[in-house]
């Protein structure tokens, strides 16, 4: 029980540090401390709930291999997304899903304007990136939930760094309009009215 | 400016997520695939040190190294005894302890384990 407090209460680097030496309790701890996030940021990418789950698992796995190239320079939990999103960007390549991301877009267009002419729930990230297209959803995710940059995600998605560009942007361009502070304003005078 | 500021929001709202109820059942799942996981490797490497074990075996059997390994354990015993003999003052009860190539054997493997022992704590401390 003392033990568990002790590694509640350590700092990832510390715990990090005991995963190197080993120590699995301390990586029971990180798992733990960092699963929700992994799995929430899976979903984000556009993962059912059960792929997200197995996603995670494996990127925890991963992780748990690589704890020596982990040096403590960034955040713990990035250095796990942008493992659990490159292994994501992984199944998108095998299922080859990229490529059929032409008609994916169109859509996702549609979509888009279904859900603008609606509105009436209050749009949050999560509401905001389901109404993007999968490629331009998982190509945001990667540079903005993962910190990849745009040549690591296109490396990552085996896509030209041009084509993911051009995603993120328009990725942007939608998730800007949607989460603009305006979007909240418009719709509370149309609940007062 | 404006572009840099809604990308800054943006990691920001990505940073943020909710707890999740099953947390720690996830933790569960991932610990005990963990686990899984390095029982098959550790029963694949001992599988392998066994084959490896058995085929070095009928190698040393096969080419005699023992009966050479014995001839030349005989030979630095008695090279020991006449050593120990002449190194002993003549009155001393321990010069007339007889040295048997077993006990040599014996002392030799209990160097080993204590050195085993010394290694595994050394590694501990590491």
């Amino acid at each position: 029980m003392a033990s568990r407090l002790t590694l509640a209460s350590a700092h990832d680097l510390d715990l990090a540090a005991q995963c190197r030496a080993g120590d699995r309790a301390a990586f029971g701890e990180l798992v733990r401390r960092h699963g929700s996030a992994v799995r929430t940021f899976v979903r984000r990418m556009g993962a059912d709930s059960a792929t997200a789950d197995d996603v995670a698992q494996d990127a925890f796995l991963t992780a748990f291999e690589q704890i020596a190239d982990f040096r403590g320079e960034g955040a713990f939990q990035g250095w796990l997304k942008r493992i659990a999103g490159r292994a994501y960007a992984r199944r998108w390549r095998r299922e080859g899903r990229l490529d059929g991301a032409g008609a994916a877009d169109e859509q996702g267009d549609a979509s888009v304007t279904a859900q603008e002419s609606g509105a009436a729930a209050r749009i949050d990230l999560d509401e905001a990136l389901k109404s993007l297209p999968d490629s331009e959803r998982l190509c945001v995710s990667l540079c903005y939930g993962a910190g990849l940059s745009h040549a690591e995600a296109a490396a990552a998605l085996n896509a030209p760094l041009g084509t993911v560009k051009s995603h993120v942007k328009r990725g942007l361009d939608r998730l800007r309009q949607r989460l603009s502070p305006g979007d909240d304003d418009g719709q509370r005078r149309q609940v007062n009215g | 400016m404006a572009e840099a500021s809604f990308e800054f929001r943006l990691e920001r709202m990505f940073a943020e997520a909710p707890a999740a109820p099953d947390a720690d059942l996830f933790a569960a799942i991932v610990m005990s695939r963990l686990d899984r996981g390095w029982t098959a490797r550790r029963a694949l490497i001992g599988g392998m040190g066994l084959v490896g074990g058995v085929i070095g075996v009928t190698q040393l059997v096969g080419s005699d190294a023992f009966a050479h390994l014995q001839t030349a354990a005989g030979r630095a015993n008695d090279i020991l005894t006449q050593e120990l003999a002449s190194a002993m003052p003549p009155g001393l009860p321990l010069g007339d302890l007889a040295l048997e190539v077993q006990v040599i054997w014996m002392a030799g493997a209990l160097a080993i384990v204590a050195a085993g022992f010394g290694i595994a704590r050394l590694f501990r401390e590491i």
